[in-house]
């Protein structure tokens, strides 16, 4: 397509160069057109100069008047210079040249006869007349006629040619200029249609690009949008469960309450019994009475606080659920500034170190929901370090289209990658369970990151550390308000 | 409570257990009023406003109110309570629930619950908690219910 282009813009380069040259030439055309007309009128002075001559020669030996010899005089002046001109302008023209130099001859022959026969006139005019008729004056003259006139014919058949020629060159200047309007039009097109074509496909490319993009924009909208709202069902429905699982378990721990009031007259009855009539003793009744009942009650009860405590967690989950976010802008760096500092002694106890790299993105959020999510996984990061190997721990924050990602990296004891999903599940807990937690923190950051219309993810190997990505929206979606 | 007529206490409670823990540490904090159960919303309002011998007809009463009834919610039957043309209207009524949410606490003051109460579920705390409501229904004035009001 390009070297199509060039090439016509070559051949265009090409025919303008050849328009400037046949204007050149009918501008040459034209000077020898001139040229000849001048040659012409010159040979046709020295026609009209020799016919003077002898005209006033002839008008002096008929009337001895003397403004006769003074126009033969005058006109004679003006001979050598018109021959010299003729010479110098017929140069490159070998005939014409020596008809010149046999008209200067004929001249002189004609001069000197003439100039004889008006000297005799002045002596003797009848002599001179009649010299006059026998010499040679009237052959000259008319063979200089039959010379001039064939340098006319010649410089006439010149410039018949000339002319044809200029003609000639004015026609091809035509006809190149009519040809390079041409090209110059099919150039033109062609290139049009060349950027047309150049530019449909640029604009095709960047708008099959531009709903790509969108296309991946919704896709990731739709799916963060049934993510919240799949999250939002959960958190109902961890309402309600946890709601209704608390009052049946108010009778368990209240009757189990009954039955251990219950048994302790009974455990009386048989220390009564024991002490006053050993005989009435039956050894299972005492074992009840004394071990299998307070056993049993207090495994029932053991059983039903933890089974509250967990209750109580996912009721405190949800309701964080169903709290109304309030989007406002975020000074990252400060938030976690002002996390770090409430772990400031765990930190200097431990030796680790917390880097912030800063600037970070802007970020337009709910302030709690954001700092309990960082607070839970720096918390985690913290908790979670190397036994042996100083705590590093840095964060870091990038914009990425409408996105914020942070990352919490550390270099602690890491993650089974196996677990990587199990831990962000209510409960669920990875590795050797040698902290304290009722396993609750990730869930919380997975719920609210859901909520926030954002992901959490997690990057990590056992014992090489881990990093948590939490990716928010950098302004909230119109539909959160 | 009040000498020249016993006060019925009126029990609004689906779970037979909670009854009967309530009734029982009621009982501790020495109140011996006559408590009648209720385990859904339907026959505890027809008792309350049409009965014979049911406080809207007879004489004045206390109402101890759960909110997750099996047929209507417990604000429901508060609301019903509470009307400006409710002839129980001057009624206490004690709200005793499992629920400790901001906004059903909230909620229910406002449709003028006299008491909430959240039922701890720690026995320990559950006891005390009814033991000492006992105590405190043993010294409130009950209005007399007037029946044309």
């Amino acid at each position: 397509m390009l070297v199509f282009v060039s090439i016509g813009f070559l051949a265009l380069i090409w025919a303008a160069g050849a328009a400037g040259w046949t204007v050149v030439r009918t501008q040459d055309h034209a000077r020898w057109v001139e040229h000849t007309y001048e040659v012409e009128q010159r040979i046709s002075s020295l026609r009209v100069l020799v016919e003077r001559l002898e005209v006033a020669r002839r008008g002096y030996l008929l009337s001895h008047h003397p403004i006769s010899k003074q126009t033969f005089v005058e006109t004679i002046a003006q001979e050598p210079g018109l021959i010299a001109d003729v010479r110098r302008l017929t140069a490159d023209n070998p005939t014409q040249q020596a008809r010149i130099g046999l008209v200067e001859r004929l001249v002189a022959r004609q001069f000197r006869l003439q100039s004889a026969s008006m000297a005799l006139a002045d002596r003797d005019p009848a002599a001179a007349i009649t010299a006059f008729d026998q010499d040679s004056s009237l052959g000259l003259t008319r063979s200089l006629r039959m010379l001039t006139d064939a340098m006319r014919a010649d410089e006439n058949r010149l410039l018949v040619l000339r002319i044809a020629a200029q003609r000639d060159t004015v026609r091809n200047l035509f006809a190149i200029l009519t040809g390079f309007g041409a090209l110059a039009i099919a150039v033109a097109v062609f290139s049009i249609m060349v950027l047309r074509r150049y530019t449909r496909s640029l604009v095709e490319a960047r708008d099959a690009e531009r709903t790509l993009a969108a296309e991946l924009e919704d896709r990731v909208r739709a799916r963060t949008y049934e993510l919240s709202r799949a999250n939002d069902e959960i958190q109902r429905f961890a309402y309600i469960v946890s709601h209704d699982l608390r009052s049946p378990l108010v009778n368990v721990m209240g009757f189990t309450g009954e039955l251990e009031a219950a048994a302790r007259p009974l455990a009386a009855l048989i220390d009564r019994i024991e002490a006053e009539a050993p005989h009435l003793m039956d050894a299972d009744a005492a074992t009840a009475a004394r071990e299998d009942l307070p056993e049993s009650i207090g495994f029932i009860r053991t059983s039903t606080q933890k089974m509250d405590r967990l209750i109580n967690a996912i009721l405190r989950l949800s309701r964080e659920g169903k709290r109304v976010m309030t989007p406002e802008p975020i000074d990252l760096p400060e938030l976690i500034d002002g996390i770090v500092a409430t772990l400031q002694h765990r930190l200097d106890e431990l030796g680790a170190t917390v880097t912030i790299e800063r600037p970070m993105p802007g970020l337009v959020a709910d302030r709690l929901a954001v700092e309990q999510m960082l607070s839970n996984l720096i918390e985690n990061a913290v908790k979670y370090l190397q036994p042996g190997r100083p705590g590093r721990i840095t964060l870091s924050a990038r914009a990425n289209r409408d996105r914020v990602t942070i990352d919490i990296a550390d270099n602690g004891r890491g993650i089974d990658p196996r677990d990587h999903d199990r831990i962000f599940d209510l409960f669920r807990r990875s590795g050797q369970q040698d902290q304290p937690g009722e396993g609750i923190g990730l869930a919380h950051v997975r719920a609210l990151a859901y909520r926030l219309g954002g992901l959490i993810d997690c990057r990590s190997a056992l014992g090489e550390g881990a990093t948590f990505s939490l990716a928010l929206p950098a302004k909230p979606a119109a539909s959160q308000g | 409570m009040n000498t020249h007529q016993p006060v019925n206490i009126v029990m609004i409670e689906d779970d037979e257990g909670h009854a009967r823990l309530i009734e029982k540490n009621i009982r501790r904090a020495g109140i011996s009023n006559d408590i009648r159960h209720f385990t859904d919303g339907t026959s505890a309002l027809h008792y309350l406003y049409h009965s014979p011998d049911g406080p809207a007809l007879n004489g004045p009463a206390l109402i101890l109110l759960d909110l997750n009834l099996p047929d209507m919610s417990g604000t429901d039957i508060l609301i019903r309570i509470k009307a400006d043309d409710s002839p129980l209207r001057r009624t206490p009524v004690i709200v005793l629930t499992t629920t400790d949410d901001k906004v059903e606490i909230q909620r229910c003051y406002d449709l003028g619950a006299n008491v909430y109460i959240t039922k701890p579920v720690d026995y320990e705390s559950f006891a005390t908690a009814i033991r000492q409501l006992g105590l405190f229904l043993s010294v409130i004035q009950v209005p007399v219910i007037e029946p044309d009001a």
